[in-house]
């Protein structure tokens, strides 16, 4: 556009002078050729008005008519005459030829005149025939000169002309004034557009080589001509480019050197997160397993019979071991979510089914603080993870009766924003969050006005896992709260339909305990006091147990001809052995598809895909009796 | 012999007179009508004439119309007026000193004399241009012996000389064809009359019938007729007339010289004015030629020398 622009000005630059003086020349040469024509044109019929007088003078002198008349009609030869008309000087026509097409004039000027009819196109010319004087110098002549006559006029000549033959040789001049202007504005332009072509030609090239380095290709460089008048301005461009492209390289090497910096910083970072999270599950595996016995244990122990005294004590014991168990959840949880471990399974299902769930958990658990809890649902269906929206909403749930000592505890969900959202609340009484707060309180272990971490007031790490959670399943988080005035917490989740995807019997399935009676489980375990606590507890179940501390042990009994109906092994079994392994050595030994699930204190991700793509639920330690009955269960129920 | 004597002694005692300071007063004046070559070179030869016959240059003084108007006191002996304006002027003035007109037609002189009421006398006499008729229709049958028939124009100032003419022509035998010009009498219809038949059309001078204006015409017409024109002047026969008869100025200017002296030796004048008593032939061979006519000046110009007495 920028060439086009200059090509279009230099154009108009060369051409409006040359147009201009063609414009003049053509002008001047009309005015003259034209103003010449008519000049010379009156000066012929001038001239030959006198010839014919002259000629006409003896034919006058002598009254030959005949004389005249031949004159007349020769001069009729002459083109553009309309008629000639002699006539003596009473005005009496002597002789005419052609059409006569005007009206004698009553009074003939002894003069030459000449008059133009405008109406008629034509010319009228009257020309005084006198005698011819022959200047004799005679002696004889001087006497009488005196009082001689002035000379006497024979007659008149009176040519008429038309003009039209003339204005057509004045059209054909202007026309050809117009071919001569016309070709000299062409031949300028034309001159014009090839010497304007010779600028602009090196200009197009400078603008495309601007065009290409502004694109970012500074290898682009610009042919160098001899006879370029840009030459010089090309050559600087040359060496712009060039500085570009060596500044360019030059921070497209820093930048290479700081990416490689940063990734071995964030590998350094990585390999300290794993370090992290390699000690946590090895800490977490670690007392799991005594914790894991610790509460079978006492489960073991509060079904036998003891005193008032004893009873108590093992409740506390039981309590004890439940708020171990909770923080090596609530760490577990973490670790998972650390190691992107939590699957997300969304599906369409009904947000009663939920609700229903947590009113039986929570009822209880809010009547014993004093609290009244409700709970208002209604009847969307949401696209969501139920097991990890119940966890969000059961950890919620759970913080507002912890931190509120009297009041109201509202679980509500309304439709809102044109029915493409459910936001699902959590409202209490309690005593609200400070604002300066708001933000700390997601952080793991962040608790308000809790310095001496006393127990009773959580572990701190519910509100970190909630959000986690809720940023897993892309639903967003608000709280909004007053200290004093309680607390909100809002979770949006999208709506849907109903479909089939819907697992119903996920989270909501009801336990039925009694099943598990008479069943046969082979239980592989190494560690001695796991495997005894959980054998009591399968036991107390009215579970037969076939009990081995590894696979070996395991074969042993199966080719005895043991067929349990389910296999309970540890993953982490002695030598190179572990529980994926044992479980289809067992099924091939024992030639059925046994049911079997996994148990082990390691979180590790790959453990769990390997679990996964074998098609064992691995759970972890310490393992809830309640969990582990409600697995059994359902494995159970395949047989 | 004794008049001379003493015409001799008085010139002698003028010019002692008038020798160291004072100039003598002229015997002769003459007045130019104009500068002109013809009256320059007549008078040219009237000084050196004058002065050949003995007369000394300062008795001559030769002045032009407006000079001489500027110095009335001059009386010379005699004025010789160059011209119709110069002989107009003197007429008008009355000297009393003789006055010579020269180098003026005969129609010119007359009509100045009819304007002033004068008569033509020894005291204001004149030289005619004119060649005398007798002279004319001599040097016609020169040239044309088988001369049959002669056309004449006349105009109000030559009609005088008809009877003259007519008398010759009888002379001769020849037939006169005649035709009158005047402001009534158109040219063209009398030269029309004349040329039908005639052997030649004699000019004779009158400005009425010969002037600048009409000699183009009248020469076309008599060559178309093949008439040949005899006319009264040189410029005539340079302007297309076959033969011309007329007196040179040099002619003139020795003739009046010769009447100068006369009347210095105490003659009269001629009271009726004298013809040129030489003259000049001229033929114009062209037109000769395009007649088809031969005609040799030196025959014609000895002959009608011969005829008249003058040396040839």
């Amino acid at each position: 556009m920028v060439v086009r622009g200059i090509r279009n000005r230099i154009l108009l630059a060369a051409m409006l002078p040359v147009s201009l003086v063609a414009l003049f020349l053509v002008a001047a040469f009309l005015l003259i050729g034209m103003g010449g024509t008519e000049e010379a044109h009156e000066q012929h019929l001038r001239s030959f008005a006198r010839q014919l007088a002259a000629s006409s003078e003896y034919g006058l002198f002598s009254g030959n008519v005949d004389h005249l008349q031949g004159l007349a009609h020769a001069a009729m030869q002459e083109p553009m005459l309309r008629s000639v008309v002699i006539v003596n000087p009473s005005g009496g026509i002597m002789a005419s030829a052609g059409q006569v097409g005007y009206k004698m004039p009553a009074q003939l000027s002894a003069q030459e005149v000449l008059v133009h009819d405008g109406e008629r196109g034509t010319v009228l010319l009257l020309q005084p025939i006198v005698l011819g004087q022959l200047a004799l110098h005679d002696l004889f002549e001087q006497g009488a000169t005196a009082g001689a006559a002035p000379t006497p006029v024979l007659g008149h000549v009176l040519l008429e002309l038309s003009n039209e033959k003339f204005q057509i040789k004045q059209q054909q001049l202007l026309l050809l004034g117009l071919l001569l202007g016309l070709a000299g504005v062409l031949l300028g332009g034309l001159l014009a557009a090839r010497l304007g072509q010779r600028v602009i030609g090196p200009v197009a090239r400078v603008s495309r080589l601007i065009e290409r380095i502004g694109q970012g290709e500074f290898g682009a460089r610009a042919e160098m001509r001899a006879q370029d008048p840009l030459r010089d301005l090309q050559q600087a461009l040359n060496r712009m480019a060039e500085s570009l492209e060596s500044g360019r390289d030059e921070m497209e090497r820093r930048i290479a050197q700081a990416t490689q910096e940063l990734r071995e910083k964030k590998e350094e970072a990585e390999l300290a997160t794993r370090a992290k999270s390699r000690f946590l599950a090895a800490a977490s595996h670690d007392l799991r397993q005594p914790t894991h016995a610790l509460g079978l244990f006492v489960t073991r122990l509060g079904q036998l019979t003891h005193d008032a005294y004893a009873i108590e004590l093992i409740a506390n014991m039981d309590h004890a071991v439940q708020a171990m168990r909770d923080l090596l959840d609530a760490l577990l949880d973490i670790s998972r979510l650390d190691a992107g471990a939590v699957p997300v399974h969304l599906q369409a299902f009904a947000i009663d089914d939920v609700f229903g769930q947590l009113r039986t958990e929570l009822t209880l658990v809010a009547a014993n603080k004093g609290l009244r809890l409700r709970i208002r649902c209604c009847k969307a269906w949401v696209l969501s993870d139920p097991v990890q929206l119940h966890r969000i909403l059961l950890n919620l749930s759970s913080n507002a009766i912890r931190y509120t000592n009297e009041g109201t505890v509202l679980l509500s969900c309304r439709v809102k924003e044109g029915g493409r959202r459910a936001w699902i609340e959590v409202w209490d009484t309690g005593i609200g969050i400070a604002p300066e707060h708001q933000e700390s309180i997601f952080k793991e272990f962040y608790q308000v006005d809790n310095l001496a971490r006393e127990r009773s007031k959580g572990l701190g790490l519910g509100l970190n896992i909630v959000q986690r959670t809720a940023q897993l399943l892309g639903h967003s988080l608000q709280l909004c709260s007053r200290p004093g005035q309680g607390s909100r917490f809002r979770i949006e989740v999208p709506l849907t339909v109903p479909g089939d995807v819907v697992d119903r019997r996920g989270p909501m399935r009801k336990e039925s305990p009694d099943d598990l009676a008479g069943l046969v489980v082979q239980v592989i375990e190494d560690d001695a006091l796991a495997r005894a606590g959980l054998v009591n507890l399968l036991q107390s179940w009215g579970v037969r147990v076939a009990e081995a501390p590894s696979l070996a042990l395991a074969l042993e009994q199966v080719q005895k001809g043991l067929r349990p109906d389910l296999i309970i092994s540890d993953y982490r079994l002695p030598g190179q052995e572990n529980g994926i392994e044992s479980v289809q050595r067992l099924r091939q030994a024992a030639a059925k598809e046994i049911p079997a699930c996994l148990i082990s204190g390691n979180t590790d991700p790959d453990l769990m895909q390997a679990a996964k793509e074998a098609g064992l639920t691995l759970m972890h330690k310490p393992v809830r009796p309640a969990k582990l009955r409600s697995l059994m269960g359902r494995l159970a129920q395949r047989v | 012999m004794l008049l001379r004597l003493w015409i001799l002694l008085a010139c002698a005692w003028q010019v002692c007179l008038a020798a160291p300071g004072a100039q003598a007063a002229p015997l002769v004046v003459i007045v130019s009508s104009d500068n002109s070559a013809a009256y320059v070179e007549t008078a040219q030869s009237l000084i050196q004439e004058l002065e050949r016959g003995g007369l000394s240059r300062h008795s001559v003084l030769q002045l032009n119309a407006s000079q001489w108007s500027a110095s009335r006191d001059e009386s010379p002996r005699l004025y010789v007026a160059l011209g119709s304006e110069a002989a107009d002027l003197l007429a008008r003035s009355a000297t009393g000193v003789p006055v010579l007109c020269a180098l003026l037609p005969r129609g010119s002189f007359e009509s100045i004399l009819s304007r002033e009421g004068r008569k033509g006398s020894s005291r204001f006499s004149a030289l005619f241009l004119d060649q005398p008729l007798a002279r004319q229709f001599h040097l016609i049958r020169l040239a044309f012996p088988a001369l049959r028939r002669v056309g004449v124009l006349w105009g109000p100032e030559s009609s005088r000389d008809r009877s003259e003419l007519r008398a010759l022509a009888q002379a001769s035998a020849v037939q006169l064809v005649e035709a009158e010009v005047s402001k009534d009498a158109p040219l063209f219809p009398a030269l029309k009359q004349v040329l039908d038949g005639t052997d030649l059309l004699l000019a004779v001078p009158s400005p009425q019938v010969y002037n600048n204006s009409t000699i183009q015409n009248i020469l076309l017409a008599s060559f178309r007729a093949n008439v040949p024109m005899m006319a009264f002047s040189s410029a005539y026969g340079r302007a297309g007339a076959l033969l011309a008869l007329y007196v040179t100025p040099v002619q003139v200017g020795v003739q009046a010289a010769q009447m100068a002296r006369a009347v210095l030796e105490g003659k009269a004048l001629p009271g009726s004015g004298a013809y040129s008593n030489d003259f000049q032939i001229s033929v114009n061979e062209h037109v000769a030629r395009s007649l088809g006519l031969s005609l040799d000046v030196q025959f014609l110009s000895r002959g009608l020398r011969q005829s008249e007495g003058l040396p040839w």
